[in-house]
């Protein structure tokens, strides 16, 4: 496997792990939660490494995800108090635990060495640096494999409980009443987006993982208005924007994360101005006719 | 050392004023966004910033300014800022997509771009370069005699138009309906309360970093809130707590011995946050538990005399 190829793979594998719980995110509501939880893995990197002396291994992602969890929980809790207005209970959060990182990076605790531009904007090409090799062999970046770890286990998720997921998204009371566990399901996805998001940490950083995991939810929800649909759209978006992304950074030689997150807004923004102007013409054509609100020749399913 | 030698170094004194003007200035404009419920848009604008410096530093190395002058990059931060902000009600109001997913779609976007201009930047030939990686983590240190002239002026304009604006923003804020029923031009009242949402917020991209701004715009007014029930109350008093964390933070991350400022800000404010909700008067953690335990008190004293 040549190392273009390599990259090419961590990128498109990274992209779908990401997207595919993004889209319960996205339809929850939880969006800017992904940029808190991406922030207040820091402290968790960094104690994790203090334990393990070794950015790659598993042990530490576990502790990072904590960490995010951590962001979840106590915004939750601020939000009980009913003291805290609106969005804020996050903005109260995670900066805190970010500024503990950075801290204690700046004392050089545990001799970590993170480069604090990689923390922002991650390194695609730096973290397929290291290979798998088998029996002499290279057989792709070691993180490649890493990460089509954590997409496994998101789909065997997603699978396994996707459809209590979907009945606690979109009807919360109904799904209690008979007897799915909301909160526990709930805590479960945050576990496992804070895993994604914090694997996904060195190849992507803080702030572009966000796009990695919103965007091509937030796309696909632009142009479907049932849920297979949606993961149909979501996965396609997703592997389209990393290999676009992937590309023009190869060409334009930039950097790969931010092409890609740069990417992913055009997709999004070219989807969405395209929808305005197919309504846009079809309220035109319609605005002679009869009542243009199309409602009730519609099928009676739950829509999006 | 003590505060008197602190405040006779030239460099601690200026990165002492300029902390504290950013506080002040973020403390009370923040206060409308935490009342309109949407401070995550200060994160969303902090990270915006980004590529409006870049570009006005583009924009102004092919005119022959240098990268010191803080004044044109920060109305370059403003421009992007207001865009992304613009760009997320765009998208929730026109579509299906609500404001959080909205808010991190215009904010990855944008960051983006500026991460390509920063590459493109540190890759080419430009004078003054150097201090453009500031803007990711911020410096306190590198602030310049005409970076606090500068955050002075902005915030002083921000704060001027507050207080021109008090009755409609406080319209706005607590009742739209109300303001246009009044005649306001709500469109107007918006646009201006971004605007200096949007000042207040990139003034501080400098010195505490885009990533820790969003502190503090949210904190100061979430801690004040604790204390006081009036407009007037809480924007005071989340400015007076923007400045003093700030002053004190800037003391202690410089006394304890070379930690980042802007950090150590941040935790402060997290510290007076942290006090105000557990033992503010009348409306804390600490008074509705005492308040509860007493009304349950009094239920079961009633239901006894009731029962006997």
């Amino acid at each position: 496997m040549t190392f273009a190829v390599g990259v090419m793979l961590l990128a498109a594998v990274t992209a779908i792990a990401c997207a595919l719980p993004g889209v319960f995110i996205v339809l929850r509501k939880n969006s800017m939660l992904i940029d808190a939880m991406s922030h207040a893995v820091l402290p968790g990197i960094v104690v994790g490494y203090f334990f393990t002396n070794n950015l790659r291994s598993p042990l530490l992602v576990l502790a990072a995800a904590l960490a995010g969890l951590l962001v979840v929980l106590s915004s939750e809790w601020l939000t009980n108090t009913g003291l805290i207005a609106g969005d804020a209970p996050q903005g109260l959060v995670f900066p805190a635990l970010f500024s503990i990182g950075v801290i204690l990076i700046s004392q050089n605790f545990a001799g970590v060495h993170l480069d604090t531009h990689a923390v922002l904007a991650g390194d695609l090409n730096i973290a397929a640096l290291a290979q798998l090799t088998i029996a002499g062999v290279a057989i792709g970046p070691q993180y490649l494999y890493l990460m089509l770890g954590v997409c496994a286990l998101n789909t065997i998720f997603l699978a396994a409980c996707g459809h209590h997921l979907a009945l606690a998204t979109f009807d919360r009371e109904f799904a209690s009443s008979i007897g799915i566990r909301v909160r526990t399901l709930n805590l479960t996805l945050m576990f496992l987006v804070s895993v994604t998001v914090t694997a996904a940490f060195a190849v992507a950083g803080a702030i572009l993982v966000i796009a990695l995991v919103v965007i091509p939810a937030a796309t696909a929800l632009l142009i479907s208005s049932r849920l297979p649909m949606m993961f149909a759209m979501t996965t396609l978006v997703a592997i389209g924007g990393a290999l676009g992304g992937f590309w023009s950074a190869y060409w334009l030689n930039a950097p790969t994360s931010a092409t890609m997150s740069v990417f992913y807004g055009l997709i999004f923004a070219a989807v969405f101005f395209t929808v305005r102007i197919r309504r846009y013409s079809r309220s035109r054509r319609n605005s002679h006719g009869p009542n243009p609100s199309r409602s009730h020749h519609q099928p009676r399913v739950a829509r999006i | 050392m003590n505060l008197f030698e602190f405040l006779n170094d030239h460099t601690y004194r200026l990165v002492f004023l300029g902390t504290m003007i950013i506080g002040l200035v973020a403390g009370s404009l923040g206060t409308f966004a935490y009342l309109r419920k949407q401070s995550l848009m200060s994160d969303v604008i902090s990270h915006a910033a980004l590529p409006g410096i870049l570009t006005a530093f583009l924009l102004g190395s092919m005119l022959g300014l240098g990268a010191d002058n803080m004044a044109y990059l920060v109305v370059g931060a403003i421009v992007f800022g207001t865009l992304a902000a613009r760009s997320a009600h765009h998208i929730a109001q026109k579509s299906k997509i609500r404001i959080d997913t909205a808010m991190a779609v215009a904010l990855t976007a944008f960051f983006g771009v500026g991460l390509l201009l920063l590459r493109h930047i540190t890759n080419g030939d430009y004078a003054g370069k150097g201090g453009i990686q500031h803007y990711l983590f911020g410096n306190a240190s590198t602030m310049t005699q005409n970076d606090i002239v500068t955050s002075a002026v902005i915030g002083g304009i921000s704060l001027t138009l507050m207080t021109l604006f008090w009755k409609e923003f406080a319209a706005r804020t607590f009742d739209a309906l109300h303001a246009t029923v009044m005649g306001m031009p709500i469109r107007l009242i918006d646009a201006l309360m971004y605007l200096t949402i949007v000042s207040a917020t990139v003034i501080g991209v400098k010195a505490v970093g885009l990533v820790l701004m969003v502190a503090f715009v949210v904190t100061p007014p979430a801690a004040a809130r604790q204390w006081t029930r009036t407009l007037r109350g809480t924007v005071a008093l989340s400015a007076g707590f923007g400045a003093v964390a700030s002053g004190l933070g800037a003391y202690l991350s410089i006394t304890i011995g070379n930690l980042p400022t802007g950090p150590v800000i941040v935790l402060v404010l997290s510290g007076i946050f942290a006090l105000s909700l557990i033992f503010a008067p009348r409306r804390s953690m600490l008074t509705v538990a005492f308040m509860r335990s007493r009304a349950r008190k009094k239920l079961l004293r009633e239901l006894e005399a009731g029962a006997a």
